[in-house]
């Protein structure tokens, strides 16, 4: 990585008249393996990299990329784009940036078992294991359409404030859709696994273990599923159904650049508004975390693509409005500081306000002691459809794995629960939680170009009273 | 011409050392996005890249790669590594071979236009003029002003060379009365005089002055009027239930449903990619073969899957032009046309609602069909044909083959729709659906 080629467009971006530039080069190699009902579709693997350059010329912001890493390139696309954003001078919104500390970083996740010894080999090994675990558990899956990726990023980021920073995170991706049939009907389910570090991650998650079970208990709710009984009764979601509610209706209505309506077109606003802030939103028992440092996360960095260094913010703080997700543009706006949310899914693509692991903190109770004491209620373990609304207030989920609780305790499998909820009215209904924390990957996408990222979204089972199951 | 050599010469190298079937799609491409929020720009972003796309197969075994670096030692390194990799791969033995050319092409009609590639600073001009309209009436707007020119240059093993030029603008505005109050417009063109990007603000501002006010939240079941946004959204997924490779992978409700009655008779959906001035078209696919019209719902009857020429052997059926490099998908669906003008399809309705956009489409099942989706921006609820009171927090919780079959009245006029929630852009009607179940949260 020649990170000179950093330097040089940075200096050139000044020359041309940049008060602020900065330089993201990247070289990524990535693998990928997709097997289709059961034989190995296509492989693939790729080696991808180039520059970023984001710069604030006459205080209006532009950025600029190419995959062609030569000075030349460099020099007629960096004339070329502060030409455009010049011409922006009367209708553009003056821009300026948080002040930050320059940092001076260089950090790698290591791999015990690193990904490029990993052979085809053996991950198509892998995905006929997990085949076979699926046969034997005898459950009739006639889809299956599972891929299998890893990507090895190398970043160099610096910019004119004298920032210097190199950070090296292989990540790897296991996404499956299967489609389970019995008595002349299907269900289907899609999840996906993802982690920072090397091939030791994927074995953990034991795919064929994660096939056999989601497939045992799909077919167990085709078998015995019994309609869903209707109307208002305590719920226990699952840490999955918690960790989406954490993303959804408090990670993303959290980004400052939607509530500043930055995201207006695109992903939308936000209910969430900055009067907001020490206000209690939710019940005391929630918080909300937002965490780019958990070691092996999916959503991992140490410094974000604006070279602020990351660190833990809690969103919401025992029920109150906290802390918003900030770059260093939202900061000054808000006369704040960064706190480490600028990210790029790539080189060509501007960095903006993102997310990381955003989970639920956990409680003191296990999982089935939040059973305790419901005569009849909903367990909603995962789920399959969701959305939420542009301004992050009505959402739904709909589960897939879930069932009735009866006298404490779980009984009869129930076919697609729907909790269709506000978030104003979600977050105060929580009022008891699990010690059982997982974090989940996730692809989350936002802005224009469209911007794929990988996160985690995470939580304990929680329990809710007082809304109404359909 | 550098690259084609590249490109060339990959391509012998790849089947000298034994490569059956090779893909190669050398693209290079520049977009300029102009970025306005609250009135005024906000970034204005340039990213442009050469790639050179691989696809090689030996006794049936598949790998994809890519090329960046234009230069022969690094195209015979790749050509190594492809070969290694496909020999430690496993053969896929449903595949059937790409497609066999020479193949004749048809020109494309008002597909590029210099006008469009050396746009720039004017680029700036273009965006003042629409946040000036927005503001007559609205209190701000934001959204996006994209301009993009791309070359390329197919060559496979099976005599196929051919070369593709195009460009293309693309516009979006959402314009907001107040937080609660707000409309959508977008246009696309290929060309620089058909580009309609007053209409759009036009169009998302008069939604947002009628959504102004005190809303309402309703559930239950209601005759909704889909303007072109929002039924786009909903044909654009339908259009993904025809490829095979949906059907063979779990994500197509078009499972064991050829020949088969699935739509109300007034519905014809077709894919074309040959139209004039089309987003989505292209005068071949991923492999070569010249793009068609293909007919996927005819008069309520689904018939054709879309192929590449290797599912089209599997099932004996002819390639409908549709290929990707992995697998078939739809490049530009249409939602035929019906009779009525807008006015006529609102009169139709006693008591129901008017829906001008929708994002978060998602399954809960892709084979059955059930799904939601969330109205965003202007909706309404309607009497005897007139908009009565904008509405609030209500979802479309449905199933994709129940509102085929209950499609009652379609418009006159089409449009083209690409936007933040339609990928693929997707041709439609203003689209009149019976009996729509509509929930709210609690």
């Amino acid at each position: 990585m020649d990170e000179d080629l950093a330097h040089f467009s940075i200096d050139q971006a000044r020359k041309l008249g940049a008060s602020y530039a900065e330089a993201r080069l990247e070289s990524t190699t990535a693998n990928s393996l997709v097997m289709k009902n059961g034989a190995i579709e296509a492989s693939s693997f790729d080696h991808f990299g180039g520059i970023g350059i984001r710069f604030i010329v006459n205080k209006k912001l532009g950025f600029v990329s190419t995959n062609e890493l030569s000075k030349n390139k460099i020099i007629t696309i960096l004339e070329k784009a502060i030409r455009i954003t010049k011409a922006t001078k009367t209708m553009g919104e003056n821009i300026s940036l948080s002040k930050e500390r320059t940092e001076k970083a260089r950090y790698e996740v290591k791999q015990k078992k690193k990904l490029a010894d990993i052979g085809v080999e053996d991950k198509i090994s892998l995905l006929q294991k997990a085949e076979k675990a699926i046969q034997s558990t005898k459950v009739k899956v006639p889809s299956r359409y599972v891929v299998l990726s890893d990507t090895d990023t190398k970043e160099y980021f610096t910019n004119s404030d004298g920032s210097r920073i190199f950070a090296h995170v292989p990540k790897m991706n296991f996404y499956y859709f299967l489609t389970i049939n019995a008595n002349n009907k299907t269900t289907q389910r899609y999840w996906v696994y993802g982690a920072s570090g090397g091939w030791e991650q994927v074995e953990k998650w034991n795919i064929p273990k994660i096939f056999s079970e989601e497939v045992t208990s799909m077919n167990n709710i085709l078998r015995k599923g019994i309609k869903t009984p209707q109307g208002i009764m305590p719920i226990v979601c699952g840490p999955q159904v918690s960790g989406i509610m954490a993303h959804e209706s408090c990670g993303h209505p959290f980004e400052a650049d939607r509530i500043l309506g930055r995201e207006a077109a695109q992903a939308g606003e936000s209910y969430v508004q900055l009067a907001m802030k020490g206000k209690k939103m939710a019940s005391s028992i929630v918080s909300i975390a937002d965490d780019p440092t958990i070691a092996n996360s999916y959503g991992y960095f140490l410094y974000d693509n604006e070279g602020v260094k990351a660190k833990r913010k809690l969103l919401i703080k025992d029920g109150k409005v906290n802390e918003f997700l900030q770059n260093r543009e939202t900061a000054f706006q808000l006369k704040t500081k960064s706190n480490g949310s600028s990210r790029a899914s790539d080189f060509e693509k501007e960095p903006i306000i993102r997310m990381s692991n955003t989970f639920m903190l956990p409680g003191d109770y296990k999982e089935e002691e939040l059973f305790e004491g419901i005569k009849k209620g909903i367990y909603m373990k995962n789920f399959m459809e969701w959305n939420i609304d542009d301004k992050r207030l009505n959402q739904k989920y709909t589960g897939a794995e879930a069932y009735l609780i009866e006298n404490g305790e779980i009984s009869t499998p129930v076919i697609s629960p729907i909790l269709e909820v506000s978030s104003l009215k979600m977050y105060p209904a929580v009022d008891a939680m699990g010690n059982n924390l997982e974090l989940h990957a996730g692809d989350c996408g936002k802005g224009e170009p469209m911007q794929g990222i990988p996160v985690t979204l995470g939580g304990p089972s929680i329990r809710l009273q007082g809304l109404r199951i359909k | 011409m550098k690259h084609e050599e590249i490109t060339q010469f990959l391509l012998e190298e790849l089947k000298r050392k034994g490569a059956d079937d090779v893909i190669l799609q050398l693209g290079s491409g520049e977009t300029t996005l102009i970025k306005f929020v609250n009135n005024k720009i906000s970034t204005t972003k340039t990213w442009e890249s050469t790639n050179l796309s691989i696809f090689a197969t030996k006794n049936q075994k598949i790998v994809t790669s890519s090329l960046r670096t234009f230069d022969k030692e690094t195209a015979k390194k790749s050509a190594e590594n492809i070969i290694r990799s496909l020999a430690r791969m496993q053969p896929n033995k449903n595949f059937k071979g790409i497609a066999q050319g020479p193949f004749k092409y048809t020109k494309e009609q008002d597909c590029y236009d210099p006008k469009v590639e050396a746009l720039n600073e004017e680029m700036v001009d273009m965006v003042k003029q629409a946040i000036d309209t927005a503001k007559k009436k609205a209190k701000r707007s934001s959204g996006t002003l994209e301009k993009t020119s791309a070359e390329s240059y197919l060559l496979t093993s099976n005599n196929v060379e051919a070369h593709e030029r195009g460009t293309g603008l693309y516009f979006a505005i959402r314009t907001l009365i107040d937080k609660n109050s707000s409309g959508y417009g977008s246009c696309i063109s290929r060309m620089k005089n058909k580009i309609k990007i007053q209409e759009a603000t036009e169009h998302a501002t008069h939604i947002a002055q009628l959504s102004k006010g005190p809303k309402i939240a309703m559930s239950g079941s209601f005759d909704v009027i889909f303007a072109p946004h929002a039924i786009a959204a909903i044909v654009d997924r339908f259009a993904d239930n025809a490829s095979i490779f949906s059907v063979e992978s779990g994500l197509s409700c078009l499972k064991n449903q050829l020949g088969k009655k699935i739509a109300n008779p007034l519905v014809t959906i077709y894919d074309d990619p040959t139209r004039a001035n089309g987003y989505g078209s292209t005068p071949y696919d991923a492999e070569g073969t010249p793009t068609q019209k293909t007919s996927i719902v005819e008069k309520g009857v689904f018939k054709n899957y879309l192929h590449n020429a290797s599912t089209a052997r599997r099932y004996k059926v002819k390639s409908t032009g549709n290929a990707g490099l992995i697998s078939p998908r739809a490049f530009s669906p249409v939602l035929k046309e019906g009779k009525y003008n807008k006015e006529e399809l609102f009169r139709q309705v006693k008591k129901g609602i008017y829906i001008t956009n929708v994002w978060y489409t998602r399954f809960q099942n892709h084979e059955t069909g059930d799904f939601s989706t969330i109205p965003r921006d202007g909706a309404f609820y309607i009497e005897n044909g007139k908009i009565k009171k904008p509405l609030k927090d209500i979802r479309i919780s449905e199933n994709i083959l129940k509102i085929l079959k209950n499609i009652s009245a379609l418009g006159k006029e089409t449009t083209q729709i690409k936007s933040w929630e339609v990928d693929t852009p997707t041709t439609v009607p203003y689209t009149l659906i019976k009996n729509i179940n509509i929930t709210k949260p609690n």
